[in-house]
C-alpha cells in the first residue's frame, strides 16, 4: 500500500509558532500500522521526536493532537482525541483525551496528527482547515473562558461547525495542572496540557474539515458498527448510564466502601444521598447530552440557579463533595463550571486542598506556613477562594499552581507522605484498598497514577467462573484480592489502549467490555482496509505498552516508582465494607514485572 | 416532515452521520441534508432541516430546478440546477446548502427518513403537522450565511426550552429524595 486512503486521513500536520509556518506530510502506512493511531501513534511521535531533558513549557516541547483511523466514523462513540506532551506537572510522558465533538471535526481536516511546536510571540490561535493553518492573533481573548473563546471564534468566521480546543485563565496561566477544553465542556484534564499550551502563548485550537472519511468495505463496517451498536442498547447497564452516566459510581463506590471522603481517610461517606448522581439527576439535570455518534448519552446538562453546564463526571463530582468533606451538591455544580471554563483539572485541584486540609487537620501545615489560609473540610466558601487564588496563580495561589506534590516539598517527611499520588501525578477518586487491580494500575500506569490505562472493571463483576477461565483465578473478579489482578491488568491495559487507538469511549468500549481484540480487528480491516488481526493488534499493543516505558525510562523513572502512597500499603479503612484491607502492591507490581519479562531494574 | 423535539436531542450527530452515509456512502457533516449546531454556552443542540414552509422561500429558482414531491419535500433535479446559489441564499433557516457541486436539501429519504431511525432519543421524528410560516425569521436573518440562519434559528427554538429549564427551579422542589 502505497497511502493511507480508506478510514485513516492520512496526513500530518506541523505548525512552527516562533516562525508561524506550517508543513503537510505524508504519514507513512508501515509507520502508522504499528501504532493503530491515536494515543499510541501520539507517543511514538514523543518517543521519535521529544528531547527528553527538554522544559516542558519551553518551545521544544512538541504538543501533539492525534485522532484515530474510526474518529468521526459511524462506530459509536468514536469521538475522542488525544493530547500528548511532556508533562509540566509530572516531567513524564503526559497525555490527556476528550470526547465531545472537536475529534470528529479534526477528523474532517484529513490530519491525523497535528504536531504544534515553537512558542508564538504573542497570544494567537491556530485556524486550522483541509489545507493548512492561519495563525490569528487573538489579545483580546486574554481571560475568555473556553466557551466564550468558542463563541467569539465560530462568530468571527461566521461558521458554527467549527470546533475549539482552548485553554482558559489557568493554562494561560501556565498552572502546571490545567487542561485543555473542547465542546464548551469537554475536558483534557490530566498532566497539564493547558499548561502546554499556554507556555507555547496559544488559546485555541480550531478546526473545521470538509474531507469526506471513506471506509474500506462498505458493507461489512455498516454491519460491524450496528452489532455493536446493539450490544450497547441491550447491555445490562444501559438505563442506568443513561440516566446517571459515570456519576452512578458516587452510590456504587460508595457502598462497596471506597468513595474517598475527607481526603482518602474514609471510604464511606455518610451523607452521599445528598451528593449522589442520583439526586443531581433529580434535582439539576435538564437533558442528556452525548459525544460524536454516541448512542447511550452518558452526558448531561444541569441548570442550577446560578450555574449551568455539561456534566459534571464522577471524577469531579467526587473530587468536590466527599473527597473535600463537602456536602454541597450545587457547590459541586459551580465548581464544575467554574474549573472547565478556566481550563483545571478537577482531581489535581482537590488534591492540592485536601492535602492542605488533612495536613493542617494533623496539624502538619501550619495557616502561618501558606499566608494565612485555613482550608477545614466542607468549607466551601474557602474552596472557592482558593480555587480562583490558583487559577489566577493570585497571592498564594502561585505555589498551590504547581500541585500538591512539588508544595509539598516545602514541608516535612510527614506531609510529604499524605500527597495521594505516584509519579507526581494526583490519584483519581477510587480508594484502591477496596478495589486492587485499580490500585496496581495507578503503580504502573506510564502516565501517574491513572485508572483509565488499563480500567480493569472486570474486578468488581464477580463473575467468578469467567475469571476462571480468562485468567486463570476466580480472584481475578474478585475485588479485594490481588490474586490474579496482574494477568487482568496485562490484558486490559491491552484494551484500553486498544479504545485509546480507536479514539472510542472507555466506558463503552472497556467497562461495558463491548469490544475486544477480535472484533475490533474486523471493524479496523474493514474501516481502513489495513490488514489487522487479533494477532497483530495483540503486538502492536503490546509493542505500545513497552515504547510508554522505554519513553518514561528515559525520563528517569525506575521500578521503585511504581508504586502507591504508603497510606494504602499500612492503613486499613476504618469502616465500612473495605474496612481492614491494605494492598500487598509490591506482589502485585513483583508479577506484572514477570508477565512482562521485565527485569527489576 | 421532519420535526425536531429539542428537548431530547443530545447533539450526538447521530442523524446527520447517517443522512451522508445513506445518501454517499461516506461520511461528511457537509454531505448531509440536515445539521445539526451545539449551542455550547446554552447547552442547546438540535439538527436544522427543512421545516416545509408556509412561504417556500426556496422555490425561488431562476431554473425552475426545484419541485416539490409527494410528501412536501422539495426536489432538485441535478440536470436542471445550474449552481447559482439562489435557494441557499433563500431559505431563512440555513436548510438548504450547496456543496462540492450538489444542492442538499432533506428529500426524506423518499418517505423513510434515515435520520429517525438513527435518532436513539426520539428527538427526531416523522409526521404530518402544520406548516410554519418562516415570515419573521426570514427578516431577521436578512444578510447571514446559512450557517449563521441555522445558529440564529435554533437560539431562537432553544430560548423557550431554556425558559422550561429555568422554571423548574431546583430551590422549590421538593427535598424528597430518591434514595436509591
Ligand atoms: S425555504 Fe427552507 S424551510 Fe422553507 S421549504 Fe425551502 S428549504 Fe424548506
Ligand atoms: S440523532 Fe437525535 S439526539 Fe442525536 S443529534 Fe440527531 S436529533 Fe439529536
Amino acid at each position: 500500500m502505497t497511502r493511507l486512503r480508506y478510514g485513516y486521513g492520512g496526513r500530518l500536520l506541523r505548525v512552527n509558532l516562533t516562525r508561524r509556518t506550517f508543513e503537510i506530510e505524508e504519514i507513512d502506512p508501515g509507520w502508522m500500522k504499528s501504532v493503530i493511531g491515536g494515543r499510541a501513534a501520539n507517543t511514538r511521535r514523543l518517543d521519535e521526536e521529544l528531547d527528553p531533558g527538554c522544559d516542558p513549557l519551553g518551545p521544544d516541547n512538541p504538543l501533539i493532537f492525534g485522532v484515530g483511523p474510526l474518529t468521526g466514523s459511524l462506530l459509536p462513540a468514536s469521538a475522542y482525541y488525544t493530547v500528548t506532551a511532556k508533562s509540566p506537572l509530572t516531567g513524564i510522558l503526559g497525555d490527556s483525551a476528550a470526547g465531545g465533538q472537536f475529534g470528529a471535526e479534526m477528523k474532517m481536516t484529513g490530519f491525523d496528527q497535528i504536531i504544534i511546536s515553537g512558542r508564538a510571540d504573542a497570544w494567537l490561535y491556530l485556524w486550522i482547515t483541509d489545507e493548512g493553518v492561519e495563525f490569528i492573533d487573538c489579545p483580546g481573548y486574554a481571560g475568555l473562558g473556553v466557551a466564550s473563546t468558542t463563541s467569539s471564534i465560530r462568530k468571527a468566521h461566521r461558521d458554527y461547525s467549527v470546533q475549539v480546543a482552548g485553554i482558559g485563565a489557568a493554562g494561560e496561566n501556565e498552572v502546571l495542572y490545567s487542561a485543555i477544553v473542547s465542546s464548551g465542556n469537554r475536558v483534557n484534564g490530566r498532566t497539564g496540557m493547558g499548561a502546554v499550551m499556554g507556555a507555547k502563548r496559544l488559546k485555541a485550537v480550531a478546526v473545521r474539515g470538509k474531507r469526506s472519511l471513506e471506509v474500506a468495505d462498505t458493507l461489512g463496517f455498516l454491519e460491524q458498527t450496528r452489532n455493536l451498536e446493539r450490544a450497547i442498547l441491550e447491555h445490562c447497564e444501559y438505563d442506568k448510564r443513561y440516566r446517571l452516566g459515570t456519576t452512578m459510581l458516587m452510590q456504587d463506590l460508595n457502598g462497596i466502601g471506597i468513595l474517598p471522603t475527607n481526603h482518602f481517610q474514609e471510604g464511606v461517606c455518610d451523607y452521599v444521598d445528598e451528593v449522589s448522581g442520583q439526586t443531581l439527576a433529580e434535582r439539576y439535570k435538564v437533558k442528556n447530552k452525548a459525544c460524536y455518534n454516541c448512542n447511550l448519552h452518558c452526558s448531561r446538562y444541569y441548570v442550577t440557579n446560578e450555574y449551568e453546564a455539561e456534566g459534571p463526571e464522577f471524577e469531579t463530582l467526587c473530587s468536590f463533595t466527599s473527597r473535600l468533606g463537602c456536602r454541597d451538591l450545587a457547590f459541586a455544580l459551580e465548581m464544575n463550571a467554574v474549573l472547565n471554563q478556566a481550563g483545571l483539572d478537577s482531581i489535581s485541584t482537590a488534591e492540592v486542598i485536601g492535602w492542605i486540609m488533612e495536613c493542617q487537620e494533623k496539624g502538619l501545615v501550619k495557616p502561618e506556613d501558606l499566608d494565612g489560609l485555613e482550608l477545614r473540610w466542607g468549607d466551601t466558601e474557602a474552596v472557592r477562594s482558593t480555587v480562583d487564588m490558583i487559577i489566577h496563580r493570585r497571592d498564594l495561589g502561585d505555589r498551590l499552581a504547581q500541585g500538591a506534590t512539588r508544595l509539598s516539598r516545602d514541608f516535612g517527611e510527614e506531609a510529604q507522605k499524605l500527597v495521594m499520588q505516584v509519579k507526581g501525578l494526583d490519584i483519581i477518586c477510587g480508594d484502591p484498598r477496596g478495589i486492587k487491580a485499580y490500585g496496581l494500575t495507578y503503580a504502573i500506569a506510564s502516565r501517574g497514577a491513572d485508572h483509565l490505562r488499563a480500567e480493569p472493571y472486570f474486578e468488581l463483576t464477580d463473575l467468578q467462573d469467567e475469571a476462571r477461565e480468562r485468567f486463570g483465578t476466580e480472584k481475578a473478579a474478585m475485588r479485594m484480592e490481588e490474586e490474579g489482578k496482574a494477568v487482568l491488568v496485562t490484558y486490559s491495559e491491552k484494551i484500553a489502549l486498544l479504545t485509546d487507538c480507536l479514539t472510542m469511549c472507555k466506558n463503552i468500549g472497556l467497562c461495558m467490555d463491548i469490544l475486544d481484540l477480535e472484533n475490533a480487528a474486523s471493524l479496523l480491516t474493514a474501516g481502513t482496509g489495513v490488514d489487522y488481526t487479533a494477532a497483530s493488534l495483540e503486538e502492536v499493543l503490546g509493542e505500545a505498552v513497552q515504547r510508554d516505558r522505554r519513553l518514561n525510562r528515559r525520563f528517569g523513572i525506575r521500578r521503585a516508582d511504581d508504586t502507591l502512597p504508603e497510606r494504602f500499603r499500612k492503613e486499613s479503612l476504618p469502616t465500612g465494607p473495605t474496612q481492614g484491607s491494605i494492598v500487598d502492591i509490591e506482589r502485585m507490581v513483583e508479577e506484572y514485572y514477570r508477565l512482562h519479562g521485565w527485569e527489576d531494574e | 416532515m421532519i420535526r425536531v423535539d429539542l428537548s431530547r436531542c443530545t447533539g450526538c450527530r447521530r442523524c446527520e452521520a447517517a443522512c451522508a452515509f445513506f445518501h454517499t456512502g461516506r461520511i461528511n457533516p457537509e454531505l448531509a441534508r440536515l445539521k445539526v449546531v451545539h449551542l455550547y454556552e446554552t447547552g442547546i443542540d438540535g439538527p436544522v432541516v427543512c421545516q416545509q414552509c408556509e412561504e417556500r422561500f426556496c422555490m425561488v429558482c431562476p431554473e425552475n430546478a426545484l419541485s416539490l414531491g409527494s410528501n412536501g419535500e422539495v426536489i432538485c433535479s441535478p440536470t436542471v440546477c445550474t449552481l447559482c446559489g439562489a435557494c441557499e441564499k433563500a431559505c431563512p433557516i440555513g436548510a438548504v446548502t450547496q456543496f462540492q457541486g450538489f444542492v442538499y436539501i432533506c428529500d426524506l429519504c423518499g418517505g423513510d427518513p434515515k435520520c429517525v431511525k438513527a435518532c436513539t432519543e426520539k428527538a427526531i421524528l416523522f409526521e404530518e403537522g402544520e406548516r410554519p410560516s418562516f415570515e419573521n425569521i426570514h427578516k431577521a436573518t436578512r444578510g447571514m450565511n446559512p450557517q449563521e440562519r441555522r445558529h440564529f434559528y435554533l437560539s431562537r427554538l432553544g430560548q423557550k426550552l431554556r425558559e422550561e429549564w429555568a422554571a423548574r427551579s431546583p430551590a422549590e422542589e421538593s427535598q424528597d429524595l430518591d434514595k436509591t
